[in-house]
């Protein structure tokens, strides 16, 4: 790795807005105290800059904060409706950007961006670096685009798309180009699910599926993808999150006896109530009490998941089309929204006759899901 | 198996100091109570993957086919030392300081 000036022009209070992207606060500008809206990591400089934050500076997009986010994103599971959009949406909404970039690991962005007639673009894991993003779950963690224009959007996907380096789990292509390939596309669509689609927005989901060729399809395990997605994603933050000590950087507790107290003071005043519990979680789930009937269960269960997913993309299914919002409840939603992270798979969020739609593609798809949109709009 | 937990009126409690320890946290009052009754209904929705027949499947463990690549085993300088013991909360004579550990 070599330092670089990358000659970000970040700009908080940005007067004129000319291909402007806000960043969520967990992506890293060198020399930008940055949070992730946490209090562990007060007073944090990151000394260098994220990748797509290097990319979009070289071709003179101009980068501001996103202003308000989750606690590193992690999901608060007593949310139901929030008094307010996240910060990236409300920044796109309200015109002050073009663009947002993100890492939605648990589906707020894309749900919120469909509720708010914006664009959400979940790329393919692999295909957008990570680097100079403030891990959760490594695995899963993808940087994805808020946009008012799904073209747009993609075409700016194009421009922080491709391998990197300083990544050390990236598809090798160096560039991608996104485009409508006007095949016929097939959607998978589960009746089962589409019932419990919240509201009216089964209407919009079944007008929007009309337009194309259909298949019904079973999501075997969807009533698990929640929880194969909590063990697994907390199983990461908590080791991720063992980095937050209070030594090298962030927050340090004061009036600690000995070390063992510094790391425990600083860390239980540094973090909210959220994060705490991904934290614990993660460390039950893999502890020798869990880890064989969960940890390791959701693992093969995982397997088990992408095998029917893998299953319907080779019987002729292009898309699978969701609902965005099945429950009030923020922990039964989370299976709307695990299949792009647990699979790696790229997916869209919009809104269509005033309600929540997903599209999820299969790995490195991200051709049908443009195409899908502007077929359905023409 | 049985899943290790104190028992509480038939459900299996989760034993939230012990893990508080592990993972260098102390909650108190109102905020462990809250986090406390959230992981027992993580734990208990947990339970439902349990039905599942996994005994001849294999563990996914990456999803794509995604190789790590690996550089040159070059040294070269990567960042700057001092911008990042600026960073510390405490530092002495280019080290992170910390409580003593060994009396």
């Amino acid at each position: 790795m070599t330092e670089e000036d990358t000659k970000v022009t970040f700009e908080e209070n940005r007067n004129n807005r000319e291909t402007t992207v806000a960043l969520e606060d967990s992506i890293m500008v060198k020399g930008k105290a940055q949070t992730a809206a946490s209090k562990i990591l007060d007073g944090f400089i990151p000394p260098f800059s994220a990748t797509v934050c290097d990319r979009l500076s070289r071709r003179g997009y101009k980068l501001i904060g996103a202003g308000f986010m989750d606690e590193f994103g992690i999901l608060d599971l007593n949310i139901k409706d929030r008094p307010a959009p996240l910060g990236a949406i409300a920044s796109v909404k309200n015109g002050s950007c073009d663009f947002a970039l993100c890492n939605d690991l648990f589906g707020s962005y894309r749900r919120e961006a469909a509720k708010e007639s914006l664009f959400y673009i979940h790329p393919t894991y692999g295909t957008v670096s990570k680097y100079g993003l403030i891990p959760l779950a490594s695995s899963m963690d993808q940087i994805g685009i808020v946009s008012g224009n799904l073209k747009k959007g993609f075409d700016l996907l194009s421009h922080i798309g491709g391998f990197d380096e300083k990544d050390g789990a990236m598809f090798p292509e160096e560039s991608y180009n996104y485009k409508n390939n006007s095949g016929n596309i097939t959607l998978g669509l589960s009746n089962s699910l589409i019932e419990m689609a919240h509201g009216d927005s089964k209407g919009a989901i079944l007008d929007f599926a009309g337009k194309f060729n259909v298949i019904n399809v079973d999501l075997k395990y969807f009533d698990l993808y929640n929880r194969v997605m909590y063990i697994l994603t907390s199983a990461e933050i908590s080791n991720n999150f063992s980095r937050y000590d209070g030594i090298r950087y962030g927050y340090r507790a004061k009036d600690y006896r000995d070390l063992d107290g510094l790391y425990t003071k600083t860390r239980s005043e540094g973090f909210g109530p959220q994060v705490k519990l991904a934290i614990i979680m993660g460390a039950a789930v893999l502890s020798k009490d869990y880890y064989s009937p969960f940890f390791e269960k959701a693992m093969k269960l995982r397997r088990l998941i992408k095998n029917n997913l893998d299953e319907l993309f080779s019987g002729g299914m292009d898309l699978l089309i969701l609902p965005t919002k099945i429950s009030e409840d923020a922990y039964e939603n989370l299976s709307l929204y695990s299949l792009p992270q647990l699979l790696g798979l790229p997916s869209v969020s919009f809104s269509y006759k005033g309600f929540g739609i997903q599209l999820v593609g299969r790995p490195k798809g991200e051709d049908s899901l443009l195409s899908a949109w502007e077929v359905a709009m023409a | 198996m049985a899943i290790k937990g104190s028992k509480e009126g038939g459900l299996v409690m989760f034993p939230i100091k012990k893990y508080e320890r592990m993972v260098k946290l102390s909650l108190k009052g109102d905020e462990e109570e809250a986090i406390e009754h959230l992981a027992n209904r993580l734990l208990k929705s947990f339970e439902d993957i349990r039905s599942v027949d996994t005994s001849k499947t294999e563990a996914l463990v990456r999803v794509l086919d995604v190789e790590n690549h690996l550089r040159e085993d070059e040294a070269h300088k990567t960042v700057d030392r001092e911008n990042l013991l600026s960073m510390a909360p405490m530092d002495q004579d280019g080290y992170f300081q910390v409580p003593k550990t060994v009396d």
